[in-house]
């Protein structure tokens, strides 16, 4: 489980995120939703070591992660797609998935083959792309890529920013869909970041509502769907 | 064509030589982000290294090893204690700027070369003195004629072509390699991946060191060693990278061969006082043509 308390992030006087508590219950989607600006992105990049935090707790597992390094936090079983599709557009297919595992290579040798090969069964379209270098892939494909350059790394938690960003309804059906089974059939717990609140409502068991750097709403999601004053007040529709 | 040979073997030879420099100096600026004015400064040491041993009566190759290794241990040693200190965001907050803290290491590189040579006059001496060659630097005798082409050359071009096999294999092949080439192009990515980045960003600096101290032992049998006669070789290597592409190995090797080949027959056939002029005039057709180098990137990066 995740648990994070009063967590505040600020870059120079601009307070991004401002006492923000929640947790990630184990094997469940949590979804992070709020406009522009909410904070967000912020709240992934400081779980994952990104960015420092000036005060606040975030415990995974029952220890404290802050402080550790991005490296050492991928280490402890969270990994991190960040936003935009995050991959290396000068390296191939093959090589982006193997980045991810290769801190396991040594001790793992045998499972990391084999994580390959579940990322290309997963996500077909990258096999027959895998010589091809990432950056002449779709923005699904991309995404899709940058998911399993996450995956390999075997992660207990994943935390996903904004995969809907800029991509074709049916293609962010088709990855949230893909992300729903993971979490259903592996125990892996979510950690979803949204704009697109409703699709992020639609799959999540839990929903929390950010608003500049603070928490306004923090229930289960499909009560989050239905307050339409909430709704209204802070996703505007 | 006697003489259109002799240019175009030694400017092979050269260029083999130049095409290390520039590899060297694309390594530590893919890896780290710093153009290392320092790099031939570090060659200068440790090529000084391998003399004192030679002259102390140990093997050329004894030498020649313990040159590569304090080389590469030169390169590491340097990002740790200056490089890894200077870009620590906190400690650099004063100066806040972006391109200021992309100038800081430049800066440092340029002290960091005039400490070297400071302390290489100090230790050996600031006058010239010769270095060996593994292999004769007379020209191959054939049918009663001499060739323009020595045993020396045919050793500089092989071990700089295994070098430059290696290293690709490195790059390309291996995990390591993978994850050096991930930090070069996206930090963020890369510590992401789990990659840990200060460690491969030290070993961009030791494999640039050890490539620069081998492009140093090659070049001293033909200009004899002081603490400034490498600085002239950092200048050709570095147009040499810019020629090929700054975010190419690939492109500096490249640049090398050119730069080399132009260099030599300037020489045989103009005189040798039209080389740098030459060189600048193949620099800027190049920056005019294609701006980022023969094989550079599109995005712009950095610049």
């Amino acid at each position: 489980m995740l648990k994070i308390e009063n967590l505040t992030t600020s870059f120079g006087s601009v307070i991004a995120l401002d006492g923000v508590s929640m947790t990630a219950q184990e094997s469940k989607i949590t979804t992070v939703i709020g406009a522009n600006g909410a904070g967000k992105s912020t709240l992934l990049r400081t779980i994952s070591g990104l960015e420092s935090p000036s005060a606040g707790s975030i415990t995974w597992d029952g220890r404290s992660i802050v402080g550790l390094k991005p490296e050492d936090i991928v280490r402890a079983g969270i990994a991190h797609v960040p936003e935009g599709h995050a991959v290396i557009s000068e390296l191939s297919v093959e090589e982006n998935i193997n980045m991810g595992s290769l801190f396991r290579r040594r001790s793992h040798k045998s499972d990391v083959a084999a994580s390959l090969d579940e990322m290309y069964q997963l996500f077909p379209r990258l096999q027959e792309r895998r010589k091809q270098l990432a950056g002449t892939l779709s923005g699904g494909e991309r995404q899709m890529l940058a998911i399993s350059r996450a995956l390999v790394s075997r992660p207990k938690l994943l935390l996903l920013d904004e995969p809907s960003l800029g991509l074709a309804p049916l293609v962010v059906e088709q990855i949230i869909d893909c992300v729903n089974t993971l979490c259903r059939s592996t125990g892996l717990t979510v950690l979803l970041v949204e704009q697109n609140a409703n699709t992020a409502l639609g799959v999540a068991d839990h929903g929390v509502l950010l608003a500049l750097g603070k928490v306004v709403a923090d229930r289960p999601a499909a009560e989050l769907k239905a307050d339409s004053s909430l709704r209204a007040a802070y996703l505007g529709y | 064509m006697d003489t259109f040979l002799a240019a175009l073997f030694s400017g092979t030879s050269r260029g083999a030589i130049y095409a290390l420099v520039a590899l060297g100096l694309v390594i530590v600026w893919r890896g780290a982000g710093v153009v290392n004015f320092a790099q031939m400064g570090q060659a200068m040491f440790s090529t000084y290294i391998a003399s004192t041993l030679i002259q102390n009566g140990n093997s050329y190759w004894v030498g020649f090893f313990v040159a590569l290794f304090a080389g590469a241990a030169l390169g590491a040693l340097l990002d740790v204690l200056v490089m890894r200190p200077l870009s620590n965001k906190k400690k650099t907050e004063l100066l806040s700027s972006e391109s200021m803290r992309a100038a800081i290491p430049v800066i440092a590189s340029l002290g960091i070369l005039g400490v070297l040579q400071a302390l290489a006059g100090i230790i050996w001496a600031a006058e010239e003195r010769g270095f060996p060659a593994p292999a004769a630097q007379e020209g191959f005798t054939v049918a009663g004629s001499v060739m323009p082409f020595t045993s020396f050359d045919v050793f500089v071009i092989s071990i700089v072509l295994i070098t430059l096999t290696m290293t690709t294999i490195f790059f390309k092949k291996t995990g390591v390699g993978l994850a050096m080439r991930a930090t070069a192009l996206n930090q963020e990515v890369a510590r992401l991946s789990g990659i840990r980045t200060n460690f491969t960003r030290t070993l961009s600096w030791a494999i640039s060191g050890a490539a620069s101290s081998l492009a140093g032992l090659l070049i001293t049998p033909t200009s004899n060693l002081s603490p400034n006669t490498l600085d002239l070789v950092l200048i050709i290597g570095f147009t040499a990278a810019v020629v090929g592409g700054l975010d190419s190995p690939a492109g500096a090797v490249l640049g090398g061969f050119i730069v080399g080949l132009v260099i030599s027959f300037v020489t045989f056939y103009l005189s040798p006082e039209d080389v740098f002029i030459s060189i600048l005039a193949v620099l800027l057709i190049v920056l005019i043509v294609k701006p980022r180098g023969i094989l550079g990137g599109k995005d712009s990066r950095r610049v």
